[in-house]
Formats: structure tokens, C-alpha cells, sequence
């Protein structure tokens, strides 16, 4: 058989996706847990408070004076005696989870009582419980392969977080678990966006979660430059930056309905070029030091529009950008600029450097991933 | 809008390729053995896949290799070269094994002296399989990597169905890939689901389900792209369907109230009635839960009569792979006019009322369904259509 190619095909099928009005999502409702807590207003707390130096971790190596820093979820964030006992099997992973989509959907106001099959999820990670994996792999390596935990089995599983947040409220629409290193938030949004268009459901919940542990910490010491004094520096613009891990999670409950007390509209989109980045109001700079170099963020920050960027909050992740698209939403419903945590500015950029009310419009969250691409996630007002 | 299946690859223990499995279904070939894979003491049969092709787990993970074989056979049944430059072209693949950093020697070392080689990881970052996938044929469009358990193959393919509905792209890779490993043969072990023998579907002596490997991949097209580049097929993917059980981890909702949604939304999406599907490629795993709820709701939604089989038989349980493999035998079957006999089954459930078949079956239709359920209550239905010019438009 001959190979067909795609003569006529290849100059049509080209053009960029457009930043059309009628492609953008609500976003109804917002949950969080963060290293600064769980909720939206203690991510406006930690905003005005600015930069906090992360927690410190002893390394697992022979050298007990090896530290790393890590932001990390503290035990108290997630300790919830409401939800509990549903969850109380559930490890890190799941239980983040689990509370950033509950507070996501209370948050909205959308009733999703009798609704139970118009309500979606899509939960992206990029490394999933992997905590919870290794603590089965110690089961294998102590008790051999005849006497593990099927518990612990059963938790290890990717979906197992989606399937927590199912269960407890009752959500019976699809739901699909997704796993990306390059884009995890953007390729749920174009998904969403999909189901929500052709009506598959009415509502979508859109996660991501990851998180942190002892062997993470160990792999990003050696394959990423780990900031010792704790501070990631977006605005530096390094060949080799530096990083700083992180952990967390981020829902968004998403529809195309109009809702009254909506934080903002989103709209996933690539380019292959930021010289052609819309004009905004604030672009947000998701350097982080996880994607390797990041010298081309230079030119993502024109002179006439404000830049910020929140990871030192946060810590270093593959999922930041649901993080950054949180800040965003919340700038536009309170129309609040919050001033970036670190501010390092050798490039003499148009940093947001202090909190204050503004009017703002529109805001593009821009990340370099690892696959060499520039995700834009737009939200607009 | 119309969604063409223009090109099918399988590999797993009945076949390196789709031919070959056509062969051990006509023959009721079943693969399986002991594990070679790794060292275990586990008593439990596998259904490895045994070519010189696939690595183990050197220079990429296994679960790759497997994709690269199947994807290789789905271009070459499409007539495509591995070059998608320039094309807006999605990759949707699902996994289980792939998408965890589940080295055992890796971690044995790090936990052992605080220190671990990195080729692991390193294989485990290029390995994320949609990622990979789309690397290596220069694909420009989304890419995802399904991870749902047992339905992430089917689920994939429901995700690329929503991308060309939508025209996020015009092309699509969709389906599933995953490896023997030991932490599912040891997870499925404690959890007391794994058969000491055959496995056998829908029997009433079924005593668990064996472990598999492999990849189904299927290259979905929208019609306007199809038709012009001059591919003809006449296999469509038709409709997709999928529910949450919202009830437990492992064990699936005894109503069967989550499957049937998702059945029901998938006839719905393809815009048919369970009349019209002429035979159900089930889910079938041969545990006593999943046959059962499953058993009962064929029996609901498309009545006593109903042609169905599980192809786990020939296969074991590919997980991740089991959409994807699954959902490439349905679209073969409705193209070669038969449906192989359910392997392992020999006598009826009293509490599952339909019996699958148990020969070698012509079918006459122009639908067929593949059914997924997971851990963590994923239910997924694929509706397959083969055109005869005047069938409904989803």
C-alpha cells in the first residue's frame, strides 16, 4: 500500500487557535490548598503577606546534614473532621484533592444536588501519588510480593483522587484522570472546553495535584538547581534557574452558564511565537526553574504591561499554572493587583510591586513547558 | 460530523499484530505462562508478549515499546508516515503501569543509601506515553495521557472523539498501552482477584482475572481530513459514553447503575438504539463482581439475545492497554464479519442472565460497543459503526 502524505492538506490546517469569545469557560468557583493554606481567601492573605521561606527537610542520605527546601503542605491544612472519616484512608494526594474540589464546588454556589450526571471532572497531575507508590514498593521490598497492602495498593492508583471526589459528592458525569509533564492545566481546559460544548455536561470540574516527598525531593536536587536560600527568582530569566519544590492542589468549576457571582472567563491557547501574545493588563510569568532554560521568557513582558509572578509562593511545579490562573481569577474579581513575592527585576521589567486596587481586564498566564511550546491561558473579566 | 477509524494496530500475547490475533481467536490460542518479566514467586498465569521488538526496559519503558509497535501497525493500515509536521494531529493514549515512577531497584537503592542512579528517572520523564508518542511523529496538537485505571484506553478514545468533534484537531492517535509489572501483579494478588488458573469470563466457576500486556491503537479521522487525503475506510467511531460510579475504590457499584449511564449515553451519542448493536465486546475480566454487574446490564439494556464475548481470554487483562486493544477487535470484527468465541467460558452464571458466545460467530450488523470499567468506578462504552451510506448522524 502506498504511504499517502497530506498534499492538501498541510497549508490549510495551519492556523493559530484564535482567541475567539466563544470559546472562553467560566470559572464559577475556586478551591486551593497550597503550602499557605487551604482556600481562597488564604491565598489573599498570602498574597499581601508576600514571600515566606519554605520548610526545610532533613534528606533521607547517609549525610544527615543535608537539607532541602520544599513548600510544603502542612498536616493541619488537610485535616478537615467534616469530611474525614469518608476520606480517612485517603493519602496526601487524595485528600488535597478531595478538599480543593469540595470547596471549588461550595465556592460556586451551584447546587449539584439531582444534577449528579451534568457535573464532569478532569483531574490533571504530573506525578500522582507517588508518596503512596513507594510506600508499596516498601511493602514489596520488606513483606515480598505475597503480603502487601491491598490498601495501599488500591492508593497508588492514579485515579484513586478522582474517584475520592466521585464518591464524596456524589458526582456521576465523566471523569477522567490525566497525566502530563508538559502542559497538564491547559490540556484539561481544551478538554473541558470540549465537553462542555457538546454538552456531555453541564459543569466541569478542572483539577490539578501534585506532591511532594522525600524521593521527589531527591530526584528535583539532581536533575533541577535547587535555590538553597528557599526564593524562586521568575524574573531572572536563567539559562540554569533555580527551583524550589512544591506541592499542592487547584479546582476550578467551570461552565458555560452564566453565573452571577463568577470570578472570571478562561481560554486555553498555544502559540509557537510570543511576539504574538495579545495585549493584557498584567501577562503572568510562570518561570519557575522546573522547565530548564528560561531565557526566552525576555520577551513576554512588554514595557507598557504590568508582570508578575507568584511561584515563590507556591514552590516549583509542573501543575503551577492552575496556581497562577488562581491568582489571576482572584485579581479580577477583586480587582486587586498583588505585588510579586520576590522581586528580583534585572531585566527592569514592569514589575507589579506593590498591592493595590486597579482596574484590570484581562490577564495572560504564560508558561515555557517542557516540551519546548508557550501555553497561554487567557482570563478575562 | 463523521469520525473514521482509518488505521487499527494491536499487540499483546495473541499477536504482534492484528492478523496474528485474528488467528488465535480462530484457533483459541492463549498465550499465557509463567512470568518471565521479573523475578516473583507468585503462582498467578500472565498473558506476556513475547518479541524480540519490545524492550525491556533498557533504554525506554516497555509500555512504549508496545505503543511504537501498534502505532507503527495503525499508520502503515492508514497509510500514513510517521511525520506529522505541520498537521494538527492529538495523541490520546491510556496507561496504568506508564505513568508511575515504579522502579523497584531504583528505590531500593535510594532507600537503601539515600542515593540512586538517575536512568530511571530519566526513562520515566521521557516516557510519559501521549508525550512520547507525539515526540517521535512530531505531532503539533494536544496531547494527553489517560490515566483511569482500566478505562483509560477507552477513555482515551473518548477524549479524542471530543478533539475532532470540537476541532482541536483533525487527526488523532487514540487508544492504550501497558507492561507486565510487578506492582499490579502484587496490587491485583492482595486484593485477591487474580486467578490461579485461566481465566475464565462470565463462567460460573471464574476464580479472577490474569494479568496481560499490550497496545491497541486506533487512527481517528475527521471526515473532511480523510476525504482529502484520499483515505477510504469504512469503520467509524460513532459514539462515547462515559459515568462514575461515585461509590468505592475497587469494587464497582453492584446496581450497575454507572455502567448503564454510560452505555446509554454512548447509544445516545452515536444516536442509535440498543437495537441496533449487533454484538457488545464486554469488559469481562472473569471477576466474580465485574462479570455479574456487567452480565446483569447487557442483559437490561440490549435483552437476552444479545451477542457478546470478552477478549480477555486471548489477552489477560492489559489494563490501560484493554480500551484500546478491545476497542481495535470490535472495529476488526465489524470489518471481518465475525466475532471470535468468549475463551474460558463453559457454564452459565445462575446470577448473570446472558451467557456470551462460545463459538466462532458471523455478525450482521452495522454497531458494535466495547465496554470498560475501572478501579475508582470509571465506566466507559465506545459505540463502532461500520458505514453503509445511510446510518443516523450523531
Amino acid at each position: 500500500m502506498p504511504l499517502l502524505l497530506f498534499p492538501k492538506i498541510k497549508a490549510t490546517n495551519l492556523n493559530p487557535e484564535p482567541f475567539l469569545r466563544a470559546y472562553y469557560m467560566n470559572i464559577a468557583g475556586i478551591g486551593i490548598i497550597s503550602t499557605r493554606g487551604r482556600g481562597i481567601d488564604s491565598l489573599d492573605i498570602a498574597l499581601r503577606q508576600g514571600w515566606i521561606a519554605p520548610s526545610q527537610t532533613k534528606s533521607h542520605s547517609n549525610d544527615q546534614n543535608v537539607f532541602y527546601p520544599a513548600y510544603r503542605v502542612k498536616k493541619e491544612t488537610i485535616n478537615d473532621i467534616t469530611i474525614l472519616k469518608k476520606i480517612r484512608r485517603a493519602d496526601k494526594f487524595s485528600k488535597m484533592a478531595v478538599m480543593a474540589a469540595r470547596d471549588a464546588v461550595i465556592d460556586s454556589g451551584i447546587q449539584i444536588n439531582h444534577k449528579e450526571s451534568e457535573v464532569g471532572i478532569i483531574l490533571a497531575t504530573a506525578f500522582g501519588p507517588h508518596v503512596t507508590t513507594f510506600r508499596f514498593l516498601d511493602d514489596i521490598i520488606d513483606y515480598g510480593d505475597g503480603s502487601v497492602s491491598p490498601t495501599t495498593f488500591s492508593h497508588s492508583v492514579h485515579n484513586a483522587a478522582a474517584s475520592y471526589i466521585s464518591s464524596l459528592l456524589n458526582i456521576r458525569g465523566p471523569t477522567v484522570t490525566i497525566t502530563q509533564f508538559a502542559s497538564p492545566i491547559h490540556q484539561s481546559l481544551i478538554l473541558a472546553k470540549a465537553w462542555l460544548t457538546e454538552k456531555r455536561c453541564k459543569y466541569v470540574l478542572i483539577g490539578c495535584v501534585d506532591v511532594c516527598g522525600n524521593v521527589m525531593e531527591y530526584i528535583c536536587n539532581q536533575k533541577l538547581r535547587i535555590a538553597n536560600d528557599g526564593k524562586i527568582r521568575p524574573f531572572n530569566f536563567s539559562a540554569s534557574p533555580s527551583s524550589v519544590p512544591g506541592e499542592g492542589s487547584v479546582f476550578f468549576m467551570t461552565t458555560l452558564e452564566n453565573c452571577q457571582n463568577k470570578y472570571c472567563e478562561i481560554i486555553p491557547a498555544y502559540i509557537t511565537n510570543c511576539d504574538t501574545i495579545e495585549k493584557s493588563d498584567i501577562n503572568i510569568i510562570e518561570a519557575d526553574g522546573m522547565a530548564g532554560d528560561e531565557t526566552s521568557y525576555q520577551n513576554t513582558a512588554p514595557v507598557d504591561v504590568f508582570a508578575g509572578g507568584y511561584s515563590p509562593i507556591f514552590g516549583s511545579m509542573k501543575i503551577i499554572s492552575a496556581f497562577h490562573c488562581t491568582v489571576s481569577a482572584l485579581m479580577l474579581k477583586k480587582q486587586i493587583r498583588y505585588a510579586c513575592p520576590v522581586q528580583d527585576n534585572p531585566y527592569d521589567l514592569n514589575l507589579i510591586t506593590k498591592t493595590e486596587s486597579a482596574e484590570i481586564k484581562q490577564i495572560c498566564c504564560i508558561r515555557k513547558n517542557c516540551a519546548n511550546k508557550t501555553d497561554i491561558i487567557k482570563l478575562i473579566r | 460530523m463523521k469520525i473514521f477509524i482509518t488505521g487499527i494496530g494491536g499487540i499483546s500475547a495473541a499477536g504482534r499484530n492484528i492478523t496474528e490475533h485474528l488467528e488465535s481467536f480462530q484457533l483459541m490460542r492463549r498465550n499465557a505462562g509463567t512470568v518471565s518479566l521479573f523475578d516473583t514467586f507468585l503462582p498467578y498465569p500472565v498473558f506476556e508478549v513475547k518479541s524480540p521488538l519490545i524492550n525491556k526496559q533498557k533504554n525506554e519503558m516497555r509500555t512504549l515499546s508496545l505503543a511504537m509497535s501498534a502505532l507503527k501497525e495503525a499508520l502503515h493500515d492508514a497509510g500514513l508516515q510517521k511525520d506529522f509536521s505541520g498537521i494538527k494531529t492529538g495523541v490520546c493514549l491510556g496507561t496504568s503501569v506508564a505513568s508511575q515512577l515504579n522502579d523497584i531497584d531504583f528505590y531500593r537503592t535510594y532507600r537503601n543509601t539515600g542515593a540512586a542512579d538517575m536512568a530511571a528517572v530519566d526513562r520515566f520523564l521521557k516516557g510519559n506515553l501521549a508525550e512520547a508518542v507525539a515526540r517521535s511523529i512530531k505531532a503539533s496538537g494536544p496531547s494527553i495521557t489517560v490515566v483511569n485505571a482500566c478505562s483509560s484506553g477507552a477513555d482515551a478514545i473518548g477524549v479524542a472523539l471530543s478533539w475532532l468533534r470540537n476541532g482541536v484537531c483533525d487527526i488523532a492517535i487514540a487508544g492504550g498501552a501497558d507492561e507486565l509489572n510487578r506492582v499490579p501483579l502484587c496490587g491485583f494478588g492482595a486484593l485477591g482477584i487474580l486467578s490461579k488458573f485461566l481465566c475464565s469470563p462470565f463462567d460460573r466457576d471464574r476464580s479472577g482475572l490474569n494479568l496481560g500486556e499490550g497496545a491497541g491503537i486506533l487512527i481517528l479521522e475527521t471526515e473532511e481530513f480523510s476525504r482529502l487525503r484520499g483515505k477510504k475506510s469504512v469503520l467509524r467511531l460513532a459514539g462515547y459514553g462515559a459515568a462514575a460510579d461515585a461509590y468505592h475504590l475497587t469494587a464497582p457499584r453492584p446496581d450497575g447503575s454507572g455502567l448503564e449511564s454510560a452505555l446509554r449515553k454512548s447509544l445516545a451519542d452515536a444516536n442509535i438504539t440498543p437495537q441496533d448493536v449487533c454484538f457488545v465486546n464486554a469488559h469481562g475480566t472473569a471477576t466474580h463482581d465485574n462479570d455479574k454487574v456487567e452480565g446483569i446490564m447487557l442483559e437490561k439494556i440490549f435483552g437476552q439475545q444479545i451477542k457478546f464475548l470478552s477478549t480477555k481470554g486471548y489477552t489477560g487483562h492489559t489494563l490501560g492497554a484493554a480500551g484500546g486493544l478491545e476497542a481495535a477487535f470490535t472495529a476488526t470484527a465489524l470489518r471481518e464479519g465475525w466475532i471470535p468465541a468468549s475463551a474460558g467460558f463453559v457454564q452459565q452464571d445462575e446470577n448473570i442472565p446472558v451467557r456470551p458466545i462460545t463459538e466462532q460467530t458471523q455478525i450482521n450488523g452495522s454497531f458494535a460497543v466495547s465496554t470498560s470499567l475501572a478501579f475508582g468506578g470509571n465506566n466507559a462504552s465506545i459505540v463502532i459503526s461500520k458505514d453503509q451510506g445511510n446510518q443516523p448522524e450523531p
